[in-house]
């Protein structure tokens, strides 16, 4: 089944570069869409369901963990994994932003066969060994 | 914490730009001669100490940044009218290179929102460090670092 996805990044140029990888890492994918901050990304959450969350975390307006956070308050939202890609960041900031609800964190730069193996893992469809 | 050095920004930089744009880079020494008009960027950062770091890219690098980010080519409209979001995004990724480094991992650090624009000139800071690189197109390519 496609997945659909939402990209939360304020750089435009970041939006397509993620876009490009999630069409050249081999996934099915249904419709991406956008949103420059938490909270446009908030407001596309309510007109649009997804399967996944790629999410920034420095963002003007609403932050990426403000995000994390207010969709983990959210019974409908809750259920969508947020996989974090950003800039490398600080261990503690990392298991902070795990403890608040993220599932994932992905590092910038990332290949795109990084992103699908993060992907398949959450959504539970990675291959099983042994 | 690590010191501080040329080397250190020059890798930082030229790894940072052959990962995120397959753009390939040489150490270059300054000064340098920057014609027509440039990209140029800032992003200040907090950890255990302050600071900022400011990357300036001759138009036609950045230009070349976009068009490699974007998967298009550098005669495309596209390519230009992002090249400013790109130098900004790479100088954002670069940021985060520095301070993990710098720092260290362990350590809290907290990067600001980068700014750039187009300007006439580089703009000018306290300079602790800087890098210059150059595209295989000949381009410069300026990392400066104030530390506080």
């Amino acid at each position: 089944m496609a997945l659909d996805m939402l990209v939360v990044d304020d750089s435009p140029v970041t939006r397509k570069m993620v876009r490009r990888a999630i069409g050249l890492c081999g996934l099915e994918i249904g419709q991406v869409w956008e949103a420059g901050d938490g909270a446009e990304a908030l407001s596309r959450l309510a007109e649009h369901r997804v399967d996944l969350v790629l999410a920034d975390i420095n963002m003007p307006v609403m932050n990426g963990m403000e995000l994390v956070e207010r969709m983990n308050a959210d019974p409908d939202l809750s259920r969508i994994p947020v996989i974090i890609v950003a800039t490398p960041i600080s261990e503690q900031r990392i298991e902070r932003l795990l403890d608040i609800g993220a599932r994932a964190y992905l590092a910038k730069p990332f290949r795109p066969e990084a992103l699908k193996d993060l992907v398949l893992e959450i959504l539970g469809k990675g291959e099983s060994h042994g | 914490m690590v010191d501080v050095t040329p080397e250190l920004l020059t890798d930082i930089l030229g790894t940072v730009l052959q990962d995120s744009a397959f753009m390939f880079v040489e150490p270059d020494q300054e000064p340098v001669e920057w014609s027509d008009k440039v990209f140029a960027a800032s992003l200040a950062f907090e950890s255990v100490r302050g600071g900022t770091l400011r990357l300036t890219m001759a138009v036609p690098a950045g230009v070349e940044l976009a068009a490699n980010m974007l998967g298009t080519e550098t005669t495309d409209p596209e390519a230009e009218e992002n090249g400013r979001a790109a130098v900004s995004e790479v100088l954002n990724v670069i940021g985060g290179a520095f301070v993990t480094r710098y720092f260290g991992a362990k350590v809290p650090s907290q990067l600001g929102l980068p700014q750039a624009m187009l300007a006439s000139r580089p703009v000018s800071g306290r300079r602790t460090c800087a890098a210059l690189v150059r595209t295989e197109a000949g381009d410069p390519v300026l990392l400066e670092l104030d530390l506080e």
